[in-house]
This record gives structure tokens, sequence and C-alpha cells, in this order.
């Protein structure tokens, strides 16, 4: 058994399996501004879906490198950006793609009404693919995601004072919502860019109460 | 060295448009021809013959079409492979081969289209096509699967491609125009997504073509026929591709005036062969994917449905090469595999603005103390660099500080030019 399957086994709690991966049918917010490190995070989700069939990212501004897409996994030949910047042609460009993509990572532009979530989120549910939402302004109403993951701590290593490079991160992530069996936890996830993605830290978090949905 | 030199792609489109006149005068004489590539087509002669009394006359006639461009070439068999290794030997006159087998029996392996065949037969001591052609298939087909049996095939002259199967032969696909196609991007548009509906629909009886009739209909009346063939069944890029060369080239030449109101496919010489699908993948997930990309293509447009190569560069917007989903990559502009001295370590930012973005840094001492995100100040946990980048002097390229600024909120890639900071990367 590999490291990170040692890691994910780890964290079943209870005897209920739960793990952070994309699912068919379910989608995962990724909460938090800019900076926290859920867009990599993000981007690791689909390496396993990307092994099978095309999968997708709708990168609303341009700026989301394939390379490190790549860097965490991603097959080149089955990852498509679909640039969207329109507001109003945002959802339909989303609904497109999970009519027939295995997968879909979307950055969410400001401003699209509540509503268009859910039916997305229903949509992904009914053709069985999986969805990504990473709202720009970092929030999305209740009720659409299936697992809520919301950055609480982004910690560098590698860098010293001016001497060597960012090499290897620890992120820290509140989870909510029914993929983690409606109890709220802190995860603690490890990448250095080069290895897959490592879950190295489940607990529950100390603070419960938050709407699961 | 030369630093100036500037390294262009070839523009297959183009030449393709560059040809066109080669293969309308070519058509002037025998209808029907099959373009493979810009340079190579395929003239079917047999209609022909009685027409022109005799296969002589018409190469000659032919032959001296051809002589109003330098280096025409004319091979005459009753094979395509056979012909084009005919016309390879044409350089002084027309070569016309009486026996398709004789004459390949007596060329060297090399002419295959096989590399690496070819390199195991000239170990194994097959020098020649006759001997390949000698061994018995079973025993090529068993040995290389379906390569063998293909090069036995061309090694013996039987490289005619028939229909294996009981495919509807009345299979095709079109498209009307309202507002007349009149320029190259809405025909791009219309080659891909036609091509991609030929596909899928002849992936339903498994098949796949080798080759296919172009026919547009242009808005003064006119109907313009070219028929495009392949060594290998097409796909859908390289379907898309050629009949989007063959649109930019009537366009180009004003060979459809008005616009194209009417476009349509017809598929000939289908093979069964289809194509080979990857480990895990399955034909409906592709097919599905498929057309919801083109789905969003007609939303959003060709050039906003992208995919990316890694390529070299020492910035990370530099690394990334794009090209429009449904094309085929064109060759990295640096080379990928180089070593590329001063590029920013792994892990690249995983956010990459276009344009760098200002920043405001306070400095203290020659060292990032602060930084403002929006509206407020974060202090510098810690940091990385300066790192030198030299540019290209010679034209006028300023040299950057580059620095890995860490604080608790993110990690940023910036560059410092004239003292002024800008962020190129985020580590999100």
């Amino acid at each position: 058994m590999d490291e990170t399957a040692t890691a994910r086994t780890a964290m079943q709690p209870g005897g209920t399996s739960w793990d952070l991966r994309a699912e068919p049918g379910r989608t995962i917010g990724l909460l938090g501004t800019a900076g926290g490190g859920l867009t990599r995070l993000g981007l690791s989700l689909l390496v396993d879906l990307s092994r099978r069939a095309p999968v997708a990212v709708v990168d609303v501004r341009g700026w989301i490198s394939p390379i490190a897409a790549f860097e965490v996994g991603i097959y080149p030949e089955h990852l498509v950006f679909v640039r969207s910047r329109e507001r109003l042609q945002w959802p339909q460009v989303v609904a497109a793609l999970l009519e027939g993509l295995q997968a879909v990572y979307a950055e969410v532009p400001v401003g699209i009404p509540d509503a268009h979530l859910r039916r997305l989120a229903a949509l992904a549910r009914s053709r069985g693919g999986a969805l990504l939402l990473r709202p720009l302004d970092g929030r999305l109403p209740s009720g659409v995601s299936h697992l809520s993951l919301q950055s609480e701590e982004v910690k560098w290593n590698g860098a010293d004072a001016g001497h060597g490079c960012l090499r290897r991160r620890h992120l820290q992530m509140r989870a909510w919502g029914k993929g983690m069996g409606g109890i709220e936890r802190l995860i603690e996830v490890e990448e250095d860019g080069e290895n897959p993605l490592r879950v190295v830290a489940g607990m529950v978090a100390p603070t419960a109460g938050r709407a699961t949905g | 060295m030369c630093p100036g030199a500037v390294v262009l792609e070839r523009d297959l489109g183009f030449e393709t448009t560059d040809f066109e006149q080669v293969v309308v005068a070519i058509e002037n004489l025998v209808p029907k021809v099959e373009v493979v590539e810009p340079g190579l087509v395929f003239v079917p002669i047999q209609g022909a013959l009685r027409y022109y009394g005799g296969e002589r006359p018409l190469v000659e006639r032919m032959f001296d079409r051809l002589t109003e461009w330098p280096g025409g070439r004319l091979g005459v068999a009753h094979g395509p492979f056979a012909a084009r290794r005919a016309a390879a030997l044409a350089t002084e006159a027309p070569v016309c081969v009486d026996d398709d087998v004789a004459f390949l029996a007596g060329l060297t392996v090399d002419v295959l289209p096989d590399d690496d065949l070819v390199a195991t037969f000239r170990w194994l001591g097959i020098g020649t096509l006759g001997e390949l052609s000698q061994l018995p298939r079973e025993a090529l087909a068993s040995r290389f699967g379906e390569p063998g049996l293909v090069v036995h095939r061309l090694a013996s002259g039987e490289d005619r491609m028939v229909a294996p199967r009981g495919v509807p032969e009345d299979i095709s696909v079109e498209q009307f125009y309202e507002e007349p196609l009149q320029l190259l991007d809405q025909a791009g548009f219309a080659a891909r997504a036609l091509a991609g509906r030929l596909i899928v629909a002849l992936d339903e009886y498994g098949a796949a073509p080798y080759r296919v009739e172009v026919s547009v209909w242009a808005a003064d009346g006119t109907k313009r026929v070219r028929v495009w063939r392949s060594a290998d069944p097409f796909t859908e890029h390289g379907l898309a591709e050629r009949v989007w060369w063959q649109l930019r080239a009537w366009i180009e030449t004003a060979g459809v005036s008005g616009g194209i109101v009417r476009l349509r496919l017809q598929p000939a010489d289908l093979s069964d062969a289809g194509r080979q699908l990857s480990l895990e993948e399955d034909t409906v997930t592709r097919l599905e994917a498929v057309r919801a990309l083109h789905r969003a293509q007609a939303l959003v447009g060709p050039d906003a449905v992208l995919q990316a190569q890694a390529q070299g560069g020492r910035r990370p917007s530099e690394q990334v090469g794009w090209f429009r989903w449904g094309e085929e990559a064109s060759i990295p502009q640096r080379n990928p595999k180089a070593p590329w001295p001063g590029r920013v370590p792994s892990p690249t930012p995983v956010l990459v603005p276009p344009d760098p973005q200002s920043i405001e840094v306070e400095w203290d001492g020659g060292i990032p103390a602060r930084v403002r995100l929006r509206s407020r100040w974060e202090t510098v946990t810690t940091w990385a660099g300066p790192w030198s980048l030299v540019g290209r002097w010679w034209e006028g390229e300023e040299t950057v500080e580059r620095y890995q600024i860490v604080t608790s909120a993110t990690a940023l890639l910036c560059e410092v030019r004239d003292g002024i900071a800008f962020v190129v990367g985020i580590y999100d």
C-alpha cells in the first residue's frame, strides 16, 4: 500500500469511507480567496479521472497554468481549457461540458445567481459528472456542494530569508458537507509539486455546527 | 550563432492554397483528383484513357501542364503506392510502371512508411520489397500485427482500399448556411464541426474513411468538389484540418464567389480498422466528450476552447504553447527539453496572469518586508531571491530581479523592474 493510500485509510472515521477525490455525480466547492492554495488542490482532484477521458477546466480570467496541471499529474492530451468570461454565458458553457465530460473544474465568476449553481449541481448529479466549483469571490450558496473545502492556512517550506526556493506546502483546510458524513473536519495535505497529493492528517474540527449541504 | 534568426512554422493551409492552381490544372484534364497533402495528388486515370486515346497521350499532356511549375514529377502505376514511388524516380520524364509487383520488388525497404519496421527488416536481412513480399503474410501478421500486414500489402502491390462491410453508401453529412461563409474563421469552424459529425456517424459502424469528398456550393450556385485521401484512416483532427485547408484554398483563390452556402462531406474507401482506443477509454465516453466540447466551442468560439503543451522558457508564461482543441499541436517554439538556466523551479505557480500585475512592496534594506494585497498590508514571512533574469539585451529587454514572496495569506512570484514590483505568478 502506498503512502497516500495509507494516509487515506487512516482518515476513515468509524468505518465510514470518505476520501479526498472528485467523484461522479458529486459537486465539490473550493472556497476561500486566491492564494489560499485551493486551485492546485482542485486540479489534483482531477488526476484520476483524466486518465480515462477528457476533463475540462473553465478558466474565467485566463490565469490557470496548464504547466501546474501537468505537474500535479493531469494527462496533457486529456486536459481542455475553456475560457468563459461572460457571466450570462458561463452557466450554459458549464452545463454543455457536464453533458458529456466526466469532470469539470470551473472557476465561478462573481455574480452568478444561486439558482444557476444549484441547477448545475443537479445536472452533475443526473449526468454522473464530477463538478468542482472555485468561486472567485470565495463563497457558494448552501445546498450546492456535496463536499466543501475551505482553505484555513497554507505553509510553504524551502525558502528561507532569500535562500532556497519554494518546495513543499502544507495546506490546512476545513471540510464539511455530506461528503464528510456530516462531520466538520480539519484536513491537512502536503504537496511538493512532483509527487501526488498526500493527506497527512484528518481530525474533527474544534468548532462544529456549520450547515452541511 | 544567429540571434536574429526567426524560425517560421510550416503553414500547410497556405501551401494548400498555393498548390490549388496545380490541382485545378490537373483537374481540367482528369476530374476527381485525390489530394493527399500539398504537393501530392493521386489521379485515377482509368476512365479518362478512352477520351484521350490511351495512356501515353494523357501522360504527355499532363506532364506538359506540370512543366509550368518547377519540380513537378509524374508516376503512373496501377496502385497509389507504386505510383508514388514511380513519381519519386521521375526526375526528368514521367515513369510509367506496367507491372507494379515487379517494379516494387526492386525497391529497398526504406521506402516503406514505418521506420521501426524498416530497421527491424534490415536487421533481419530483408533488404528489398521483393524479399519482403515473398514472406508468408500470416507470419508477418503474427509477428508484427496490423503494421506488418499493411507493409506486406504495400510490398505486394495490393494497396487499393475497399469497403469491407455493409456501411450505407449514402452516409454523408452536410450543412446549409443561411449567411454565406466568407471568412476563414467561419470556414474553419464549419470544417471542424462537419468533420466531427462525419467521424461520429461512421464510428457507429466501426468504420473510418480513407478518402473523403468535400463538396461546397457557392452563393452564386457554382459547386466545387475535391477528394482528399490518406494512407491511414482519417482521424477527426486530420479530416477537419484537410477540409479547412481546402475551404481556405477555395476562398483565397476566389473559387467560391459570394461565400459558401452549403458544405457536404462524403466518405469513400471505408475501413473497419477504426481508431484504436487507449486503455480504459470507452467509445461512448469519448464520443460524448467530443460532442460536449463541440457544444462549448459553439458557445464561446474556437479560440476559447484550448489545449496546451509544455515548451521551453524561463518565465512561467513562456512555458505554455496553446492550440485550439480539435487541431494538431504545433511544434513548440522553444525546446522544452533544453536546460533553460534561470527558469523558475517546480512547483510552477498555478495562477499566471497573462500580463504582470503591479503590486506594492515595502522594502527594508533591499529585503521585502510587506506587500499590499488588495486593501491590506501583509507581512512577508519568508522569501527567496533575488534571481536575476538577463533578457535579450540586444533587443532592448531589461534585466529583472525575481523573488518568491511568502505571506501568511499566499505565496507570490514577483518580478522587480526599475524598482517597480509585478506579480507574475500566484502559488494558489
